[in-house]
């Protein structure tokens, strides 16, 4: 028993000879390596991104006749655009051809008028049973509203034309800006 | 009655030894501290020593420094900020510096969820202080090209800034750095909706932080 008790006694001590030498031998490298001071300069500042948005409305025409008919477009996102891509379907009817023109406007038309003229062409004719994206050029502000009109010929029967919006941020916003403060 | 005066003197003689005992100890140890007092000496040395310090301090060089962007950003749009990095301590530091950028709250402005879009940092180097016109008189010098806030958001990612020398201590100014913060966007709204997940309608408040080493330690032999 008391043979025991000195091998526990003597094993103790030498491990704690052993974490002396350690920590004599290994502190001073440590404290060399990761003891270094390093200096810190902090800065803040608060962002917003903008929002590219657009709607067209209504998004659907039906042309029983060759009657004009118009939609809004609004802006409502955050940023201007420069413009805006219109994805137009145009149905196929029971019978006929039809063909469709779109004509952009930024004033609200009046007797299918802009302004007294003509508006500008967006894309080329739209036949039926068709699906085709064109580019406005219009410059649009936040808030602001831009003026489609659908302009038919050929209608012998129902035909509906499909209007729908899409913003891509690379080549349809406004101009970027840059700040300095 | 014999017995108990037997053991009386048994007890007797007990004590004298021990008495006798004690007194040779105290006669031993008293010869020992006369050796030790006799063999001792003291010498002391003195020296002072004052630890240094290492500051690196964030102000304008032109303009308000790193303030709040007003309004909303589109992308290509770029926000500079110019600031002035001095070490005022009494070390010089380390050829180097680090910087991240954490974004309060984190979204896809900063943290990469919405993939090749979010902010994007860019800092530049005058060898004179900028114009608030974004113009450097002298010599720039790139320190970091453009790179996305979502790969250094952490003091774990922290990126090292180029061409950044010693500082020397007191008098170690950087020079004159534009920061300037980017939104990079490839996303197409449709129909009047932005897509999932998005960049857009986001706020976050961005903190740079600039860490700098000090110089390697010195041995000094005197």
């Amino acid at each position: 028993m008391t043979v025991h008790h000195l091998h526990h006694s003597a094993r103790r001590t030498a491990a704690i000879a052993a974490v002396l030498l350690c920590a004599v031998f290994v502190a001073p490298i440590h404290a060399g390596a990761a003891g270094r001071v390093s200096g810190t300069g902090i800065g803040s500042e608060s962002v917003t991104s903008g929002m590219w948005l657009a709607t067209v409305s209504p998004t659907g025409m039906t042309f029983t006749t060759t009657t004009d008919q118009t939609a809004t477009v609004a802006n409502t996102g955050t940023i201007a655009l420069s413009g805006i891509s219109y994805k137009v379907i145009v149905s196929t009817p029971p019978s006929g051809s039809p063909t469709f023109k779109l004509y952009t406007c930024a004033v609200a038309w009046a007797s299918n008028k802009c302004s007294g003229g003509a508006g500008t062409q967006v894309g080329s004719t739209l036949s039926k049973g068709s699906t085709t994206t064109v580019g406005s050029t219009v410059a649009i502000a936040v808030g602001a509203d831009e003026y489609l009109q659908v302009e038919p010929t050929g209608v012998t029967s129902s035909v509906t034309v499909t209007l729908g919006t899409s913003i891509n941020p690379a080549t349809q916003l406004r101009s970027p800006i840059p700040t300095n403060h | 009655m014999s017995e108990h005066r037997h053991t009386r003197t048994k007890a007797g003689r007990h004590g004298k030894a021990a008495v006798a005992g004690l007194f040779a100890m105290s006669v031993g140890l008293l010869t020992t501290a006369g050796v030790y007092a006799a063999l001792s000496g003291v010498a002391t040395g003195s020296e002072a020593v004052t630890s240094g310090t290492l500051n690196l301090t964030l102000s304008p060089d032109v303009g308000s420094g790193f303030s709040n962007f007003v309004g909303v950003m589109a992308p290509g749009d770029t926000d500079n900020v110019y600031v002035n990095l001095n070490n005022t301590g009494s070390l010089a530091t380390a050829a180097g510096m680090t910087l991240w950028v954490a974004g309060t709250p984190a979204n896809a402005l900063t943290n990469g969820t919405a993939p090749g879009e979010g902010l994007s940092v860019t800092a530049t180097q005058c060898s004179v202080a900028w114009t608030l016109a974004g113009v450097c008189g002298g010599t720039t010098t790139p320190i970091l090209a453009t790179t996305q806030i979502s790969t250094m958001n952490t003091a774990g990612t922290a990126v090292s800034l180029s061409n950044i020398p010693s500082l020397a201590a007191s008098t170690g100014k950087v020079a004159h750095v534009q920061v300037s913060l980017g939104l990079v966007a490839t996303e197409t709204s449709t129909n009047g909706v932005a897509p999932t997940p998005t960049i857009q309608g986001l706020s976050t408040t961005l903190a740079y932080t600039f860490t700098e080493q000090q110089r390697v330690g010195t041995a000094t032999n005197q």
